[in-house]
């Protein structure tokens, strides 16, 4: 554990406040680490997820003996040093060759880590096309029916989400999106597909146990430029090229974030008066905002009871007790102003 | 007029832009994200993978690119800037959620008085300079009694009275009297000490009154005599309060039905000697005050108690 830091002067005092916690965050920061022995595979790709990924990045030089799987002490200790909620460790074993592992920490804690082999890989540079500014989000497209009952690909769907486009923003610049990172499944095998179909009803948990990691299906992840064509509506035509890199995975080991560590990550901060008013939260019954900018309230008032209504009391107004008795359920529904003399009137005719 | 030629060219182009997908794209324009829920086609993608993805790749985006463009804008240097809907998707946090600054002392008190948070301008306009100077800090408006020329003396100063030092000292004073609030702040912000702040101290205050006034009618006068001190206050005592003459009807009946009740109710001393019944009895004390403290002997052969008993009376 790091010592806590009193800060000494104010420039020191800036740097600890930025690292507090913040209501809206700041993009994460991925860790590129290498293991005991990276391949040039391996290096590759962790050269070019970073040019993805930038300037979010920091890139570990060194080797570094770390077994992501086994003890989490050291990224826990680089997680708080650096400021850093991502890495991505690059190793290359012989059991298990050019292995990346994507671990999300949560409050310098590991939340949930998920390792992918590296099957096939195709640089950046084999693509001779404009590559996209460094710091642009990309577009994020993910392509298979398993993204949405498979626990394994939820995951992996919720981490690449979370590596390349985890910042929530209000407003983007449509001229700047300039490519997109397209994660697709290869075909489902039969025994996902007849699990998921035959028996809607089962947890998908239990055909995940059922089925070893082998039996998974690839993950193609592709980035290609994005090319906005003027089609002659407001809406353009979209073409993609391909951009690189491009890199078939395999899923391997995996763990599970902790239920209750999760519950405390996907806590969310109470709505504010402002996004509220924008419509964002419940309370937002009977207001509109119309076309002149202007907040719009509707007020339900009840019916009026004016049977209750004091009007002026005279002797002469009284009624008899008997005429109560028999105005009274015609009396009760005429909603009028001067109930008592028109009462009066009927009597007399 | 013809215009079937313009409506079909017109349904081209929006041919063009649309796509249809047997399960609808699910679009999370506020992470820009898109997912194809489709089954993948096993046969297209046997034939030509990167042809394949590209092509369904193509679709998601342009589905994904239709939900931007049709968001509403505001114009920038840059180009439009679409107004991005929060997201769907629940990604966790990397940090824990902010904890609220507990409030102050100040604040407490301001929102329980109900009193608004006036901001204060930094510069005040100087009569005498025609300029806006500073309200604190170098060549501030408050030091402007320190620096002046000439200044009122009041009439019973001492000799060696200096108007500036004791205008220094007046601002200073103030300076360390508002670190020591901010100290004091931040103890009751670290929360172990906050609890005891208050408690604690109005406690031993208390102690030390409580201690006052006994000492002070401990004298043989019970206090009466005694020569006060310089500046000693009269001791308070209790003051005594009484209820309000006109209650309520209501609650004048439950305060007599209590009343009411306590009386019903059977005394505490009597239920714990009748309820407990013989364990309690002390023998041995019964048998000495029976027999007049001539022991168990002299009760068994008769004498004693009775007698005496006989004789008192």
């Amino acid at each position: 554990m790091l010592r806590t830091i009193k800060p000494k002067n104010a420039r020191s005092k800036r740097a600890l406040q930025a690292r507090e916690p913040k209501e809206v965050e700041d993009p994460k920061t991925a860790i590129f680490v290498k293991g005991t022995h990276t391949g040039e595979k391996v290096n590759a790709v962790m050269k070019e997820m970073m040019a993805l990924k930038q300037p979010n990045a920091i890139s570990f030089s060194k080797k570094n003996t770390v077994r992501p799987f086994e003890d989490a002490s050291s990224l826990e200790f680089w997680a708080q040093k650096n400021d850093a909620s991502l890495f991505v460790m690059g190793q290359s074993t012989k059991k298990r060759p050019d292995d990346l592992v994507f671990v999300r920490m949560y409050d310098n804690r590991v939340l949930d880590m998920c390792e992918v082999g590296i099957e096939k890989w195709v640089s950046m540079n084999e693509f001779k096309t404009p590559k996209a500014t460094p710091g642009h989000k990309p577009l994020m497209h993910f392509a298979s029916e398993l993204f949405d009952t498979h626990p394994r690909f939820i995951q992996l769907k919720s981490l690449l989400m979370d590596f390349f486009n985890g910042e929530v923003i209000d407003s983007i610049c449509l001229a700047g999106l300039e490519h997109v990172i397209s994660v697709s499944l290869g075909p489902t095998p039969v025994s996902l597909n007849t699990a998921t179909t035959s028996n809607p009803l089962q947890p998908p948990i239990s055909t995940s146990t059922a089925s070893s990691s082998t039996n998974l299906p690839t993950v193609h992840v592709r980035v290609y430029g994005v090319k906005l064509l003027a089609s002659g509506t407001r809406i353009p035509r979209v073409e993609l090229t391909s951009m690189g890199p491009s890199m078939d995975l395999v899923l391997r080991r995996h763990t599970d974030s902790d239920p209750e560590l999760l519950k405390q990550a996907l806590k969310r901060p109470k709505l504010r008066k402002h996004d509220v008013e924008k419509g964002l939260g419940k309370k937002r019954k009977n207001m509109e905002v119309d076309e002149m900018g202007d907040l719009r309230g509707k007020i339900h008032v009840a019916k009026q009871d004016l049977n209750k209504l004091q009007t002026r009391k005279m002797k002469g107004l009284k009624r008899a007790k008997e005429a109560f008795d028999e105005s009274g359920e015609s009396g009760s529904d005429d909603a009028e102003g001067e109930g008592a003399h028109s009462r009066k009137r009927r009597k007399s005719s | 007029m013809d215009v079937s030629d313009i409506l079909a060219a017109h349904s081209a182009k929006q041919k063009a832009v649309t796509v249809e997908k047997e399960i609808p794209l699910e679009v999370d324009v506020g992470f820009l994200t898109v997912t194809d829920l489709n089954p993948i086609d096993t046969e297209s993608y046997n034939e030509d993978v990167e042809g394949y993805l590209k092509a369904t790749a193509r679709d998601g985006v342009q589905t994904l690119v239709s939900a931007l463009f049709s968001l509403p804008t505001t114009s920038s240097a840059d180009g439009p800037l679409a107004q991005l809907p929060p997201p769907i998707t629940q990604l966790p946090r990397a940090k824990p959620l902010p904890k609220p600054k507990p409030p102050t002392k100040w604040e407490q008190f301001a929102k329980a008085k109900g009193i608004q948070k006036k901001r204060k301008d930094k510069k005040v306009w100087d009569e005498e300079r025609q300029e806006w100077v500073d309200r604190w800090g170098w060549k501030g408006a408050n030091k402007k009694e320190e620096h002046q020329w000439l200044s009122e003396v009041p009439a019973n100063a001492d000799a060696d009275h200096d108007p500036s030092k004791a205008a220094r000292d007046a601002r200073k004073a103030k300076v360390a009297k508002n670190e020591k609030q901010h100290q004091q702040n931040l103890l009751r912000a670290q929360g172990t000490s906050a609890s005891n702040v208050g408690p604690a101290n109005s406690d031993r205050k208390n102690h030390i009154d409580r201690t006052l006034a006994t000492t002070r009618t401990s004298t043989a006068s019970m206090g009466k005599f005694d020569k006060t001190l310089e500046g000693e206050k009269k001791s308070k005592g209790v003051k005594r309060k009484f209820d309000p003459t006109e209650v309520s009807a209501s609650a004048e009946k439950s305060h007599n039905l209590a009343i009411l009740q306590k009386l019903d109710r059977e005394p505490a001393a009597k239920k714990a000697k009748s309820s407990s019944g013989d364990n309690v009895l002390n023998v041995r004390k019964a048998i000495r005050s029976v027999s007049k403290g001539k022991g168990s002997a002299a009760l068994a052969r008769g004498d004693g108690g009775g007698k005496a008993k006989k004789g008192r009376r």
